[in-house]
């Protein structure tokens, strides 16, 4: 008995041992096992191509494939589109589509579906798509596997809009017939992706199932993913330190909690996956109204606020000082400049204080000039404290800061339709291409009450409207980068929003989990090569 | 029989108008609430025209003025057609047919150990006056009234699913095997533990101090004393004389308390991933998805009306001298 208690471990010292040596340096990717990921909140609904929001993105990018994919470096690789050619002049783009592909359905994927897509759904009700390919005047399908894309102008930003997240590939048998807006597949999505839509418990868990007729051959290696939702931020941290759950993305996992966590031997966090997302701490000043309708009182603001501070006790350190409309991540491809107002001075209170005299409010008898309102943008708790910081920043220079916070809705119309504020927190994702993700928030053609998230500051700037004309149709990329150098330049100088931070959402992760972390789009892709060890 | 029949008639007709007020004043109550649900999708989408967001409101029928919208839900819900939310693709019926179960599975469970337990600690602690025994019960029950729910359920999770892995930690069910038969039951069950135990606390500990207020009170009446004199042992004395008399109180505040509880069950609903009616309403509240909102609180106003008939009924069985009429 003795002797055998000894062996036991010594056994499995050796094969251990063995296994090491034996492994090859890349672990084989095992087949099968159920990835559970926390999805938070509960997505309204699986219609990607209507609705863009994070918690059905990560749902629906495993069932919806797109025609592209993306590394690292933005570069496209193929997905459903196997290969394609840009004409010279950026107005024609053909897609060489793959061959075999079928729908969950088991109908055959071919250009027809591609053309419906584009110019029947996503054009129509996509709430990017409109504006995305407003200038794709067609889809010709010239034979089955070729989708030839004609635009009235070049389109050098459709390029970086084509993932299974941004543009979901329907089927057109399934979805050419009943309401778009109100689909009875809407909730019950086919698609040609790795997993299969199997049931959607409303308040507990949606189930996919492997799809074992995907088209690449062999995968996807996992059996299943639940999405599963969670409401309170302690139990999730709770499921993933018990291994319930393998996966909690877009931050679904409070701060607070990632040092204790990230100390477990079995759990990783990590804040790769998000740079075609690469959202953008700002604060949006209503710029029509006293105190901010003068550029220097915008200045002394943005000089006032101290982002580090920011970073530091709000985000726990999870960001990055923001030093304009374009995110740093935008480095990768040359459109991001740093060649701008730098506010983060450190002579920044004293410019501060500088400005707000030049600008005629001095201090009065009780040390203050103004007083303001400061929005908070309702989406927890993280912007409250944000918002009591920024008390205090600005309490230095002399502006008393009152706090209001509401609830979503109630925000929604105070900041978008009646523009009753003066001062708003904020985060925006700036997208795959600014286009998408930059324009809205300061081309002047993009005051549109009623439109969430649309220009609110609404400071009318003929120079940069034209910048950003120009750069959303110059096919050369070298002098749109440029476009965009100078339009970064001006427009942080008018400071019609003060840029606060990149924020760097987190993704906590099993270590059991591999393969799943392969694209700047993060959890908005499909996983058809994770696996579980 | 026949008295009971008539009693149930005349209140369940009398219960109609009370419904139909309580549909009124949540619909313009709610309807005061700035922002709507297409808002509210065109902020989740992160970016849409207002074109969109106009098709979106014409599409769920809120470009229409109030008092048709009114009048139209009116009309519905006198034909229990609860309506369809827009938000979630499914008819409002449909959705909450689906989350009722778990509601009650997790109320049920709540009044039945909150009653029971409740009594029992009651009783014990009226028994054993200013004793060690009474002392101890009633700290539990000042703890556990005065602990805050989500703590303690939070609480709950850290001992029972994390440092001792007994329990899961939340849901209703695992979700990664997916069991099926007596196997599924067992699950549940596990999973029904730590939010029926959460929830059960704070009531189990009003029902403690009441239950053992009655005792005592009841244990100076005079019947008691004659009870005491006839020669009855203190068994029975207790059991067949105070009792009966000490649970009238319980009964009325557990009737009153089936509201409380839908409501307080948002809390431990949230905390433990129970996918039950409370978060629905919450969820939908801050969607402004009112068709669902106003279906859940028509069902809770229902759920309350039935409750408070049965207690009076209960009355009649705890204390004869009681006459439905």
């Amino acid at each position: 008995m003795r002797g055998l208690r000894l062996l036991v471990p010594a056994l499995a010292l050796l094969l251990g041992i063995l296994t090491v040596v034996s492994s090859p340096g890349a672990l084989a990717q095992k087949r099968g096992g159920t990835l559970v990921m926390i999805v938070q909140p509960e997505p309204p609904s699986l219609a990607s191509y209507q609705n863009t929001a994070a918690p059905i993105g990560q749902v629906a990018a495993k069932i919806y494939d797109g025609l592209l994919e993306y590394d690292f470096d933005f570069k496209p690789h193929p997905s459903l589109a196997k290969s394609w050619t840009v004409s010279p002049d950026g107005k024609t783009i053909t897609f060489k589509l793959q061959e075999g592909v079928k729908f969950h359905d088991g109908k055959p994927f071919t250009s027809a579906d591609v053309q419906f897509t584009f110019m029947n759904v996503l054009k129509k009700v996509h709430p990017r798509g409109p504006i995305t390919f407003r200038d794709l005047e067609a889809v010709d399908t010239p034979d089955p596997y070729t989708a030839v894309f004609r635009f009235s102008k070049p389109a050098p930003y459709a390029m970086a809009a084509l993932s299974g997240y941004e543009s979901p590939i329907l089927p057109k048998h399934v979805f050419e017939t009943g309401d778009l807006m109100n689909h009875p597949n809407a909730n019950k999505p086919i698609g040609t992706g790795p997993f299969k839509f199997v049931e959607w418990e409303k308040g507990q868990y949606i189930r996919l199932d492997r799809n074992p007729d995907y088209w690449r051959k062999g995968e996807p290696y996992l059996d299943r993913i639940v999405a599963r939702f969670i409401a309170d931020a302690g139990t999730r941290t709770a499921a993933m330190e018990k291994q319930e759950a393998q996966l909690a993305a877009f931050s679904a996992i409070p701060g607070v909690e990632l040092s204790r966590l990230k100390a477990l031997p079995f759990i990783d966090v990590s804040i790769k996956g998000y740079e075609m997302i690469s959202p953008i701490v700002l604060i949006e000043l209503n710029t029509t109204k006293k105190p901010f309708d003068s550029q220097k009182v915008r200045q002394a603001v943005s000089y006032a606020i101290d982002r580090k501070a920011i970073i530091d006790t709000v985000f726990l350190g999870y960001g990055k000082p923001a030093t304009g409309p374009i995110s740093s991540n935008f480095e990768a491809n040359g459109l991001y400049s740093k060649d701008v107002t730098n506010y983060a001075a450190p002579n920044a209170i004293e410019m501060a204080n500088k400005l707000l005299d030049e600008a005629g409010y001095p201090r009065k008898g009780d040390g203050v000039r103004f007083e303001i309102v400061h929005d908070i943008i309702p989406y927890g708790e993280d912007w409250r404290r944000m918002g009591e910081l920024i008390v205090q920043q600005l309490g230095k220079v002399g502006i008393k800061v009152t706090l209001r916070y509401e609830d979503v809705p109630t925000w929604l119309r105070r900041i978008y339709t009646n523009y009753d504020f003066e001062f708003n927190s904020n985060f925006l994702f700036t997208l795959p291409d600014p286009v998408l993700g930059v324009h809205r928030t300061y081309w002047s053609k993009n005051v549109r009450p009623g439109a969430p998230f649309s220009n609110s500051a609404r400071l009318t700037l003929p120079k940069v409207d034209e910048l950003l004309e120009a750069a959303t149709v110059e096919p050369d990329h070298a002098k749109r980068a440029a476009l965009y150098h100078q339009f970064q330049k001006i427009v942080v100088d008018e400071a019609p929003v003060i840029w606060v931070t990149e924020l760097n959402f987190t993704t906590v992760s099993s270590k059991k989990l591999k393969d799943y972390l392969v694209s700047p789009l993060g959890v908005y892709t499909s996983f058809n090569r994770a696996w579980l060890e | 029989m026949r008295a009971r029949l008539r009693f149930l008639a005349r209140r369940l007709a009398l219960a109609v108008p009370t419904v139909l007020f309580i549909v009124i004043a949540n619909f313009v109550l709610l309807h005061l609430a700035p922002g709507d649900a297409a808002e509210v999708l065109a902020g989740e989408a992160g970016s849409a025209t207002p074109e969109m967001v106009a098709q979106l409101r014409q599409k769920f029928g809120l470009d229409q003025p109030y008092h048709v919208q009114l009048a139209r839900y009116l009309g519905r819900t006198l034909t229990f057609d609860l309506g369809y939310s827009q938000r979630q693709g499914m008819s409002v019926a449909e959705l909450i047919g689906k989350r009722l179960p778990a509601t009650l599975l997790l109320m049920g469970t709540t009044i039945a150990i909150a009653i029971g337990i409740g009594v029992l600690l009651g009783v014990l602690a009226a028994r054993g006056l200013n004793t060690w025994r009474d002392r101890l019960i009633s700290v539990f029950a000042l703890l556990s009234y005065a602990t805050p729910l989500f703590w303690a359920g939070l609480m709950l999770i850290v001992v029972f699913s994390i440092k001792l892995d007994w329990l899961p930690t939340s849901g209703m069910e695992n979700v990664a095997a997916f069991y099926e038969g007596p196997k599924r039951i067992v699950d549940i069950a596990r999973h029904l533990v730590l939010p029926a135990l959460t929830l059960s606390l704070f009531y189990l500990a009003l029902y403690t101090r009441l239950m053992r207020a009655a005792m005592l009170e009841q244990s100076g009446m005079d019947y008691v004393t004659t009870a005491r004199a006839k020669g009855l042992d203190e068994r029975t004395v207790v059991f067949r004389h105070i009792l009966p008399n000490a649970l009238l109180p319980v009964v009325t505040m557990a009737g009153v308390q089936v509201g409380a509880l839908l409501g307080g069950s948002v809390v431990v609903e949230t905390v433990f991933a129970w996918p039950g009616l409370g978060q629905l309403a919450f969820d939908s509240l801050f969607s402004r998805d009112l068709n669902l909102l106003l279906g859940i609180f028509f069902v809770c106003a229902c759920l309350v009306v039935v409750a408070n008939l049965l207690v009076d009924i209960a009355y009649t069985w705890l204390d004869p001298r009681i006459e439905l009429d």
